[in-house]
């Protein structure tokens, strides 16, 4: 009866007063930041991963779920981290980066590190036909995996398929993410793969350029695909959150 | 500004290599908890206070939740506070007793506390259990019962959803058969606490865990001068100090 899919569950290591919260991306699970929260756990920080309503459960969770649903999973980790610490970041992947944004323009976040975040939906071709097909397609396949580090591939958690509807509610949190970004006033780290073609690197331009004027920057990684944190360079992605949380934090 | 009632989110105290998971009830939020959470957290424990899915926001919400969310979001707790703890014990009210019991029929947990938790329910309504997929369609809420509270000042600052959603109650209905029938799987040292005074939850259903319960070591503690929420209600202190030895009770002796 344990409904959380074995490696999927939310984490929390304990550290010091600076709080990282990481959120990970539509369809995944926190396995996607797990190592991510260890290397700055190891860094001296408390990390905290939870788990987006409806995922790693089963996909027809995600049937039933509204964007909100997925920011109030990033509230609870915010306020679980705002007692133990004196400043929290924020790091997020793919729809994680969309959520972060969403929290620093709400809540007092000493910075964000949105990686592989989308500005506008995916460019996936099939996306449109589906938005055609809601009522009646509820899941769709995944495309095929363009992993540069196949070993990361294996060790993932995440659902095979897009529960349709979900979609939906993806796009609705992007666009209403386009709305707050003038509002992120903390320090901003923008990380995105340049061979990435599920979320092409334009998108982290995009953002750049509607953030507020003061403490941004951008870093392009290669050799990596979508999913910054788990493929072949993430030990550059590690080591740029690191230096970001280590160098606004002093 | 949050999407949580402000008063309302979940919380984390560290502490010792004990660990404490409180978990609130139906249609209630983590702030029924806290301050049990406060009193255990001031006497070294490790104290995580989970959200339920679809509480502590907005009513509505709660048409589309299912029970098995609600024992997701039990368990991410019990994975958030396994890294810091040694051993955990897991704790809640009403709801959140039988969520609590559902753990500990699952996972290795050294102990476990339900509070005013409901064996089965007596709401004649929910013989229309079959029936429910067609009248959520348009009966969406239903009033809650009479308030029982012992302490009015309690009482006023309560913050809880005003209403009961109609598929909150097949879910409830559906969770008690599954509590009914994992309780016999349930072997860790148990504590039971129930008020005399409780007009939500009858004094028989926490007979009825102790009775069904796989546990050897099992009490059942009874208050006399509360309500339904004896988290909170005039009796909290008392409260708070049985199941803080029952926790000290579990802790390897230091001599």
């Amino acid at each position: 009866m344990t409904s959380i899919a074995p490696g999927g569950e939310p984490f929390l290591f304990p550290g010091g007063r600076t709080g990282c919260l990481l959120l990970h991306g539509f369809t995944a699970s926190p396995q996607e930041v797990r190592e991510l929260g260890r290397h700055l756990a190891s860094h001296g920080a408390t990390a905290l991963g939870p788990r987006l309503f409806g995922h790693a459960t089963q996909p027809g969770d995600l049937l039933r779920a509204r964007w909100a649903d997925w920011l109030a999973s990033a509230f609870d980790g915010y306020h679980m981290l705002r007692g133990v610490c004196d400043r929290v970041f924020v790091l997020g992947v793919s729809l994680g980066g969309v959520l972060a944004f969403h929290l620093a323009a709400r809540l007092d976040v000493a910075g964000v590190v949105g990686m592989a975040t989308p500005f506008g939906p995916p460019k996936d071709p099939r996306l449109l036909l589906l938005r055609l097909a809601a009522p009646l397609v509820r899941f769709v396949p995944k495309g095929p995996p363009d992993w540069r580090d196949p070993a990361a591939a294996k060790t993932r958690v995440a659902y095979g398929v897009y529960p349709v509807p979900a979609l939906a509610e993806v796009e609705r949190a992007i666009l209403a993410m386009r709305r707050h970004l003038v509002n992120v006033s903390c320090p901003v780290l923008l990380m995105h793969a340049t061979e990435d073609t599920f979320v092409p690197p334009a998108n982290m331009q995009a953002i750049y350029d509607a953030l507020p004027a003061g403490d941004k920057a951008m870093l392009s990684i290669p050799h990596s695909n979508h999913v910054l944190p788990l493929d072949a360079s993430r030990s550059q992605v590690f080591e740029a959150a690191a230096d970001f949380i280590g160098r606004v934090s002093r | 500004m949050s999407l949580i009632m402000p008063g309302a989110e979940p919380f984390y105290f560290p502490g010792g290599r004990t660990g404490c998971l409180l978990i609130h009830g139906f249609t209630g939020t983590p702030k029924e908890m806290r301050f049990l959470g406060e009193h255990l957290a001031g006497a070294g424990c490790t104290v995580l206070g989970v959200r339920l899915f679809a509480h502590a926001t907005r009513q509505e919400d709660m048409l589309r939740a299912r029970w098995r969310d609600w024992v997701a979001s039990a368990e991410d707790g019990l994975h958030l506070l396994r890294e810091a703890c040694d051993r955990v014990i897991v704790m809640g009210l009403s709801m959140g007793g039988i969520l609590a019991l559902l753990l500990a029929a699952e996972h290795a947990v050294s102990g476990v506390v339900a509070l005013s938790t409901p064996y089965d329910s007596p709401d004649p309504r929910l013989r229309l259990r079959p029936l429910a997929a067609f009248l959520t369609l348009f009966w969406r809420f239903a009033r809650k019962g009479p308030p029982d509270w012992h302490d009015p000042t309690v009482a006023a600052d309560h913050l809880e959803y005003p209403l009961a959603p109609v598929r909150g109650g097949v879910e409830l209905y559906d969770i008690l058969a599954e509590l009914r029938r994992r309780l016999p799987s349930v072997t860790c040292p148990a504590l039971v606490i129930h008020s005399r005074g409780d007009l939500t939850v009858r004094g028989s259903s926490a007979e009825a865990i102790v009775a069904h319960m796989g546990s050897g070591d099992k009490k059942l503690v009874w208050v006399e001068n509360s309500g339904h929420v004896v988290t909170r209600d005039a009796e909290r202190e008392r409260v708070f100090a049985e199941v803080l030895s029952f926790v000290r009770g579990l802790e390897p002796s230091t001599a």
